[in-house]
């Protein structure tokens, strides 16, 4: 756990120097320069920090998911806390990646909201997991939620790579990827535009919130273990 | 330095993201201590 601490504190702070002063230049001559995209410009520099909120969500949702059915399988009381507490972790990722995304899509698109298909798919997925904790706080019966919880968490989880990954390119859109665009392939990975220091400062940025998913989910759980194990010891008095 | 950052704002606006990055991990770092003492207490009383 501490190289997780330590590795997500390190690599966060390497991308935020790096992905914020690393000037651009219209034709960038070393690895100390970001290329400078036309319509992007600055705003480029966001690709390091609101890509890899949302691929948290998809971590998070996708954990959430893996202990859904372990949970089923065993019944154990402790994997519905992690169940719950990784969903819980890619609703707060899967706000912050459409707040920051309607923020840039203001300066880039116009407009805050333009029901782009991605746009579209995060808010539906928003929907889907606040039912998920709509169904949670409805039912009382702990054995029942945890049961009831996991199922939909392993449904919900099915529809997450079909909104994030395959709806985007189905259809035309605003985003980078999107049938029809012009550079082809999906956000970053196929498409080869991504300059090369770029493209090593965004992974980085990967993994660090990676890690500091991970941080938080420890944190958390170990907050749902103690507020468990006291409710459970109020209940034997 | 001062007039250094003024010509160059990037580099203010870095070092004020820079503090706020550091606030937010002392802060989890502290909730993190507090935590572990507060498991071992759970721990002694039962």
């Amino acid at each position: 756990m501490t190289y997780v601490k330590y590795g997500s504190i390190v690599l966060i702070t390497f991308v935020l120097i790096a992905g914020i002063a690393i000037p651009l230049s219209p034709s960038p001559q070393s690895w100390l320069e970001f290329p400078d995209i036309p319509g992007l410009e600055e705003k480029a520099r966001n690709i390091f920090f609101h890509v890899p909120t949302a691929w948290t969500t998809v971590l998070a949702f996708l954990v959430s998911m893996y202990f859904g059915f372990r949970y089923l399988k065993t019944k154990n009381q402790d994997l519905d806390l992690k169940s719950v507490t990784s969903a819980g972790l890619g609703f707060m990722f899967c706000i912050l990646a459409t707040i920051t995304g309607a923020v840039w899509a203001k300066f880039n698109w116009g407009s805050y909201w333009n029901w782009d298909p991605r746009q579209t798919s995060i808010f539906i997925l928003l929907l889907i997991y606040g039912a998920y904790f709509a169904l949670r706080s409805a039912t009382e019966n702990e054995e029942k939620r945890a049961r009831l919880s996991a199922a939909y968490a392993i449904v919900a989880g099915f529809t997450v790579p079909f909104f994030i990954f395959i709806m985007p390119r189905m259809m035309t859109g605003l985003h980078p990827g999107a049938q029809g665009d012009s550079s082809g392939g999906g956000p970053l990975f196929e498409s080869g535009m991504m300059a090369g220091n770029m493209r090593v400062l965004f992974y980085t940025s990967l993994l660090g919130f990676n890690l500091l998913y991970v941080w938080l989910f420890d944190l958390r759980l170990r907050v749902a273990r103690m507020d468990y194990q006291l409710t459970s010891r109020q209940s034997e008095v | 330095m001062l007039e250094f950052l003024s010509n160059n704002q990037m580099y203010i606006v870095l070092s004020i993201v820079l503090l706020v990055w550091a606030g937010v991990v002392a802060y989890l770092v502290r909730l993190d201590r507090k935590m572990t003492q507060l498991e071992q207490n759970l721990k002694k009383e039962a």
